[in-house]
């Protein structure tokens, strides 16, 4: 199989150099596999890099060890590597009463009043608030639901960091963003860890396995509103977006390819976590899409959409400039269309053809890509040698800030990638990503055990227990209240802040606390035992171990003087025992070039 | 316009005041500039602030044509009664949430432009916004309008020349030569770093020898946040301001800071962000809440300028991406559709209404209004007429005309 796929990968090479098509002397846009003797350390480096996270010099150099099919093949076709991870420690947060969980605060409320109960709470009977209870529990699922996630962030990005099968989890990552859900709107940490495993385990294998998990998938089902597309009443947000984002791209279909395959799509929906079809809403009769006609359901509009040329080519040229670069030139563009059209959808040897490829290692592919925050981040820890990412700073934290906090993309595109990522605020984000590692902070308090500054409600905290009224304790901070509403605890079915402050206490009693370790980093270890005698060549050393594309002499001399002036001597025999704090403001220094953003 | 108030920011002494004297003749007065158009644009310290209410705002429910039944016909559900209306006129009235659009159209502050879009319009956001964003519909355009603008009226560079308030920078902004300044919270960006490291932090962006267009492009970047970040953290703390924007002010207070601290920012670009306005499910409370939000903070932002002293020079443009489907949906929510309002705000604006009414008889096949008025007139307009810069045509390759909007 692996041969066959190599050899068409070589023909479509040798029909693109019979062509007028010329690529550049150094294989740029040559498709055509690198031959074993350009196999290289630094080649075997900028695989890992792109097809994982990155790696220590050791993975590389395991990697750079075996041939070049080896190596990416181990990457690509890894379900046999052994890969003993935890799965998600789940905090026990759920209970059947929560579903159907409602879409709103008023629509809860609403429900309790008209059948005396919601989510599993009964209504009071009688007395003040009597829809306290209620308001309770939904803001407590929205809390814990949160926190949960947050949690499973952690878990996932820990997965990334300690993988053997690092194409997996990155592949799982690039999925993430090509069927962007967030937990924003989802509101349902359950249904996001199964789609993320529906990416970890089908995510390099059939597209169309894939693409028909994800359209049945309760996540995407409940973000796309799949509820409300019903027959007689179809809504195009789901067919809109599986032409649009999910296989041909804009242009490739018409606004009436849209309102038919909508048609088709009508009744499907989930219950708690299983797809269901409504039988009573879906539309049975004729469809018209893209040319064809049927009495389609879901799946045969996707089988359709599958067989259109486009779609492969819009597939594989969002992989190649995930993977590879931003530009694709046309010929490109067709000839990893074909790859992926000829095998059936079948990701492996797409995968397989670009990462062996002479233009994957040409010169405008190499140290050319800027790193996706995520990436960046678990990177980092993954070439500082870390056995678990870090509590401080925090994951969830760090990786909003600069714009890529995992299960909450932006909008149902996902992540705008490349150039986009770096703007002048986010770049110095960047730097101090780095700065907060090697100087973790001694004022920092886990977001996931005090949220009391988002939400407004420690004042709440604090007023119920020195005896206020309700009414009272949840009044606005620092606003003036009118008289009459200060002067007694309102009669009223319920308190929303109340609920806020409930939810809270709730979900942080339920919810697992997350660990809060610094990193445990030992700079000094790492430099000497990679045999560095003086400051220079520890400044080499690190340059040459985090970053992707060289410094010139001049930085590292300067920086390799600062390292000097910090220690006192430029020898580092006899600095063992201070030498951990100067190596930090060095790493610091180093981690700052903008050249460290590129992969 | 003030002519001494035109003259106060790019005085040497208040260049020095405001940290800018260390980039050079840059921030200079550009009495140098090359070409007629640009040097009167150039010489005018007019400010364009653009606010974009991102995921299609459903202009219908927020200036209501309430004088035409159809209206009613088409939204029996979700349509706004006329008694709850905030009304301008005998046809049309502000969604009730929109206490702050109707004060500043009453004061004469703000012009409406009707029917705004563009022909074989896009119903994706993405592909809709980028057509706005480039003003270059059903094309490639790889610069942002704003960014192409910038770059005529400013061809010396000057630094902080526009500044885009984001956490990922707008298209709209992208430029050939400037680099706009991007950021999300004034109090993070700043780089962190002891105090001897700072001689070495201060020049990471000097590699002579870079290689590679990703990595000149990333030298670029970290030498505006260099630039610009001091600037922008001292312009937030100093700021201080009594005038109330509201429950979530956008961005509108970060910009004023920049404004009242005298940044040489020509060009401002902010958005309501993550498609907020995409409202197909329930959508008239949250719209609603969405559209007061919006009143309140451009409403206390021009107050704000008043109270600056800077009201004399600031417009702001709002839009959004495309309008909503004249007929509401089944979920009480709305459909992406086509053209809308535009609206610009400003004490130099002449207010009331441009353009003409989309009419909601004569619907396209999709059941959405027929645009009337090409939004790159909008454009051209504020480039025209309030920035002063006679030659929008080169930036659109067509001519578009403009509207008597500024005095």
């Amino acid at each position: 199989m692996f041969l066959g796929i190599r050899s068409k990968a070589f023909a479509l090479g040798a029909l693109l150099a019979a062509s007028a098509a010329a690529w550049a002397a150094d294989g740029a846009g040559d498709l055509g596999p690198i031959a074993s003797r350009d196999w290289s350390y630094a080649k075997a480096a900028h695989l890992l890099e792109r097809a994982g996270f990155g790696g220590t010099p050791e993975e590389v150099a395991r990697y750079a060890a075996l041939a070049p099919e080896a190596a990416v093949r181990r990457l690509v076709r890894s379900k046999d590597v052994p890969n003993p991870l935890p799965a998600f420690d789940e905090s026990d947060i759920h209970d059947p009463g929560l579903e159907p969980f409602p879409v709103s605060r008023p629509a809860a409320t609403d429900r309790a009043k008209e059948t005396g109960e919601s989510m599993g709470v009964k209504v009071k009977p009688a007395g003040n608030r009597r829809l306290q209870p209620v308001a309770d529990k939904f803001f407590y699922w929205l809390r814990a639901s949160r926190l949960e996630t947050h949690r499973m962030s952690y878990w996932w990005a820990n997965r990334m960091l300690l993988t053997e099968r690092p194409l997996e989890e990155k592949m799982a990552l690039f999925w993430h963003g090509h069927f962007a859900n967030s937990e924003e709107k989802i509101r349902d940490y359950r249904k996001l860890l199964m789609q993320i495993r529906l990416f970890q385990e089908k995510g390099t294998g059939n597209f169309r396995d894939l693409m028909i998990g994800v359209a049945q998938d309760p996540a995407m089902l409940a973000f796309l509103d799949a509820g409300v597309n019903v027959k007689g009443a179809p809504n195009e947000n789901f067919a809109r977006e599986i032409m649009e984002l999910f296989t041909m791209g804009v242009g490739n279909y018409t606004e009436k390819d849209i309102r038919e395959a909508a048609r088709a799509f009508t009744g499907w929906n989930f219950k708690d976590l299983t797809f269901v079809i409504d039988p009573e809403r879906h539309d049975d009769s004729v469809k018209n899409v893209l040319g064809q006609s049927g009495n389609f359901d879901g799946v045969e509009v996707i089988d359709v959409i599958l067989a259109q040329p486009v779609t492969a080519d819009y597939l594989a040229a969002k992989i190649y400039r995930y993977f590879v670069r931003q530009e694709i030139t046309p010929e490109l563009r067709k000839q990893l269309g074909a790859v992926l059209r000829d095998s059936n959808y079948e990701l492996a040897p797409l995968l397989e053809t670009i990462f062996l490829s002479k233009d994957f290692y040409s010169a405008a592919a190499t140290g050319t890509r800027i790193k996706p925050p995520v990436e960046l981040v678990v990177g980092t820890y993954r070439k500082m040698g870390l056995k678990e990412v870090p509590g401080v700073p925090d994951f969830n934290d760090v990786t909003e800030a600069l714009g890529q906090k995992l299960f909450y993309p932006p909008t149902v595109a996902g992540w705008a990638n490349g150039k986009s990522w770096i703007t002048p605020g986010l770049l110095l984000t960047r730097g101090n990503f780095v700065y907060d590692i090697v100087f973790p902070d001694i004022n920092f308090l886990p977001p996931d055990r005090y949220p009391g500054g988002d939400y407004q409600i420690a004042i709440v905290n604090d007023k119920l227990a020195q005896g206020y009224d309700v009414t009272t304790a949840t009044k606005p901070d620092a606003k003036e209240v009118t008289s009459m509403s200060m002067q007694v605890d309102r009669d009223e079915d319920f308190n929303t802040r109340l609920a806020s402050y409930r939810g809270w206490q709730t979900a942080l009693q339920k919810v697992k606390p997350i660990p809060r370790a610094t990193a445990k980093l030992d700079l000094s270890e790492m430099v000497l035992a990679a045999g560095s005698r003086n400051t220079r060549e520890a400044v080499d050393y690190l340059v040459a171990r985090f970053l992707s594309v060289e410094v010139d002499g001049g930085t590292r001399q300067r920086i390799a003087e600062f390292l000097s002036r910090e220690l006192g001597t430029s020898e580092l025999a006899g600095t063992e025992t201070f030498l951990e704090e100067p190596l930090r403001l060095t790493l610091h220094l180093i981690l700052s070039l903008p050249e460290y953003q590129l992969g | 316009m003030n002519k001494m108030n035109a003259n106060k920011i790019w005085t040497r002494r208040e260049i020095l005041r405001a940290g800018l004297a260390g980039f050079g003749t840059a921030a200079m007065p550009l009495v140098f500039s090359r070409g007629a158009a640009a040097a009167e644009a150039a010489a005018s310290n007019r400010i364009l602030v653009v606010l974009e209410m991102s995921g299609g705002n459903d202009g219908l429910n927020t200036l209501v044509p309430y004088g035409d039944d159809a209206y009613y016909r088409h939204r029996p559900h979700i349509g706004i009664r006329p008694e709850k209306l905030l009304k301008v006129d005998e046809h049309f009235g502000f969604n009730p949430g929109m206490a702050g659009f109707e004060r500043l159209y009453k004061d004469g502050k703000m012009a409406v432009v009707h029917g705004c879009g563009y022909a074989q319009p896009s119903f994706s956001h993405f592909t809709s916004m980028a057509y706005w964003h480039t003003g270059a519909p059903n094309s490639g355009e790889e610069y942002g309008w704003v960014g192409r603008l910038a770059d005529a009226i400013d061809p010396k560079l000057t630094p902080n020349f526009i500044v885009n308030i984001d956490e990922v920078q707008s298209l709209a902004v992208r430029a050939k030569d400037h680099v706009p300044v991007v950021f999300d919270d004034p109090n993070t960006f700043g780089r962190k770093g002891m105090y001897q490291t700072r001689p070495l932090l201060d020049h990471v962006d000097e590699n002579p020898d870079a290689a590679n267009a990703s990595q000149r492009y990333l030298l670029d970047v970290a030498k505006s946040a260099r630039e610009a970040s001091q600037l922008v953290r001292d312009a937030w703390t100093k700021y201080k301001t009594p005038v109330d924007y509201g429950i979530a002010a956008i961005d509108l207070p970060k910009v004023a800071s920049l404004i009242a601290a005298g940044m040489p920012t020509r060009l401002y670009y902010t958005s309501f962000r993550h498609n907020a306005f995409d409202t197909h499910v329930q959508q008239s409370d949250l719209h609603q809440r969405l559209l007061t939000y919006t009143a309140d903070a451009v409403a206390g932002f021009m107050k704000d300028m008043e109270r600056i002293g800077r009201a004399d020079d600031v417009a702001v443009m709002v839009f959004s991406e495309f309008g909503r489907r004249v007929p509401e949906n089944t979920s009480l929510g709305t459909d992406h559709g086509t053209a809308n309002h535009m609206y610009l705000i400003g004490r130099n604006v002449r207010g009331g209404q441009f353009g003409t009414p989309s009419n909601l008889s004569e619907l396209d096949e999709g059941d959405n209004l027929q645009f009337t008025t090409d939004f790159r007139r909008v454009y051209a307009t504020v480039i025209e007429g309030w920035l002063g810069y006679r030659d929008s045509q080169r930036l659109f390759s067509q001519r578009f005309e403009t509207f008597p909007v500024f005095a």
